[in-house]
């Protein structure tokens, strides 16, 4: 059964993929540059244990349920908003980012005058949806997929749930936060079935991985 | 002439031809004909029955995923979600005064709700076998053998079976608070060490308890790892569950032996397994090819407490891993 191919690891493009990398070059596995600066859609270790899927942020939980991809990294944020039956194994603490309602400043929360029904838009409907249902609050959500700090400028809603990292996209918008949805960072997912049958492989990654991120956290160093 | 175009199928059906229905029937002839000759007699359950059926005895996972509709009457009925409920209210009700054990065996649809995009069927062919009647570790290895032999008789490459005892967990998550042991539950089956640590510690478990919940995730192995497995046993139901599986362990021959994998940690099956669980893997499938245990308290659920063991493999994923000879 050692014949198989590499361990393949499904990585969200951007931040995220390069913070993962940086990770992995802490635990002796490295990418060939001119590898890494290519269009490949898949890209090899040099030491041929793993090859990397950078795929879009939210797909990263369909490859890996499905299969595809033995494990991934992906921010806990997008595995509430896909709920994926994955295994989480490791939080990576990379990443960091939260996700909160966000409203115009002055604006009223959590009710509004007259016993209007709120409307918020979001990328996250999912999370969104869970978040006021849990505080037994009624909305209308509208799931739009990209510059949602405009929503309410334009009329299109009340409030917002967006992610914010350090609340200045929020701020040019006029927004301010009005509640915390939630705190995230990168975790590690693995397929089910590929756990069972690559077992050593995967202990041996969520080991060093482990190994690394306890290292770093006893010097104190920022991945 | 009408030239009104016949709608495509609904998503998640399909229709099937040629090859795929070659392979299915393959893998069915194949399964009956071990079945039978194990004394397994073959059962067909209604294709719709009242939902509660399914409700009673399969939890809200499953609950949840009913296709159902309205009855003339104004009773909910629902598509067979599940062979192993239909032959449970079966058992309980017309084959009540049935000698035991009892072996049954089927092959037939499953229908269920999947959400849209997914890509998931929402009807998928099963087989599968049922041993009631009969608690014994014989009964357990009867049913683990017969799922080897179909796999073996089909030649499906590089498959393995995980092995546990829910009798292992339970004790685990005894006495804690409900909202505590739900927490543990989640980090237990998504095998996160740092929660299992955190949620030891937080609920305060007992020393030896915490030591096992953190090693959860890593008891898998061959035998050996029963041992381990035993000296972390918080309680004497968790030794009685190894001890089985040790039991168990050595009544396989060698060459089954070499598909068992023991996995203590798995706790999928919590709330419908009592004793032992498994899981069938094969190389290249992104998912359980089958899964299977046993059900003491199942069929109680319907009027007929019996122990009973079982499993169910799936035909679709069976079918697509026969070698080309054989399709």
């Amino acid at each position: 059964m050692s014949t198989r191919r590499p361990l393949r690891i499904a990585l969200p493009k951007g931040r995220m993929m390069d913070e993962t990398l940086a990770l992995f070059e802490r635990v002796g596995t490295t990418i060939d540059p001119d590898v890494r600066d290519s269009r490949r859609l898949i890209l090899p270790s040099t030491d041929g244990r793993f090859e990397f899927l950078p795929v879009k942020s939210i797909d990263v939980p369909v490859y890996v349920e499905e299969g595809v991809a033995d494990a991934g990294v992906v921010g806990l944020d997008v595995l509430l908003e896909r709920d994926a039956d994955v295994l989480r194994p490791l939080d990576l603490r990379f990443g960091p980012c939260g996700l909160a309602v966000a409203a115009p400043v002055d604006a009223p929360y959590p009710f509004l005058p007259g016993g209007q029904t709120p409307r918020v838009a979001t990328k996250y409907v999912e999370s969104a949806r869970r978040f006021f249902a849990g505080k037994g609050m009624q909305v209308e959500l509208i799931h739009i997929s990209g510059s949602v700090e405009i929503a309410p400028l334009l009329g299109l809603s009340h409030w917002i749930v967006d992610l914010v990292q350090t609340g200045r996209t929020l701020a040019e918008n006029g927004l301010v936060v009005v509640d915390e949805v939630g705190r995230s960072t990168a975790r590690l997912i693995v397929n089910r079935a590929s756990h069972k049958l690559r077992l050593e492989e995967h202990q041996r990654l969520i080991a060093s991985l482990a190994g690394a991120l306890e290292a770093s956290a006893a010097t104190g160093a920022v991945s | 002439m009408p030239t009104t175009k016949i709608a495509t199928v609904p998503p998640g059906s399909q229709d099937l031809v040629a090859g795929d229905v070659r392979r299915r029937r393959r893998v069915q002839h194949a399964w009956f004909d071990l079945a039978e000759r194990g004394g397994y007699q073959e059962v067909i359950p209604p294709t719709f029955e009242y939902e509660e059926v399914f409700t009673r005895g399969a939890g809200p996972g499953l609950a949840a995923r009913l296709i159902r509709f309205v009855d003339r009457d104004g009773r909910l009925v629902a598509l067979r979600a599940d062979f192993t409920s239909a032959i449970a209210r079966l058992v309980g009700s017309r084959l009540a005064g049935a000698e035991m054990p009892l072996r049954l065996c089927y092959a037939g649809k499953v229908y269920r709700q999947e959400p849209e995009g997914g890509g998931r069927r929402r009807e998928l062919f099963q087989l599968g076998a049922e041993l009631i009647g009969d608690g014994g570790a014989e009964a357990d290895v009867e049913v683990l053998r017969l799922a080897i032999r179909v796999l073996k008789a089909l030649r499906i490459p590089d498959f393995q079976l995980n092995l546990g005892d829910i009798g292992f967990i339970r004790p685990l998550l005894a006495g804690l608070d409900p909202d505590g042991a739900d927490a543990l539950r989640v980090a237990i089956d998504r095998k996160d060490r740092a929660a299992l640590a955190d949620g030891a510690r937080t609920l305060g478990a007992p020393a030896a308890v915490a030591r096992a919940l953190v090693e959860l995730p890593e008891l898998i192995g061959r035998g050996e790892v029963l041992n381990r497995a035993r000296s972390l046993a918080s309680s004497p139901d968790a030794e009685e569950a190894i001890e089985r599986l040790k039991a168990i362990d050595g009544m396989l021959t060698a060459e089954e032996r070499e598909h068992v994998v023991y996995d203590l940690g798995e706790i999928r099956g919590l709330g419908y397994y009592t004793g032992i669980q498994f899981e069938v893997f094969v190389a290249g499938v992104g998912r359980a090819v089958g899964f299977g245990g046993r059900y003491d308290g199942l069929l109680g659920l319907y009027g007929a407490e019996r122990p009973a063991v079982g499993f169910a493999l799936q035909t679709d994923d069976l079918a697509e891993l026969l070698p080309e000879a054989d399709a």
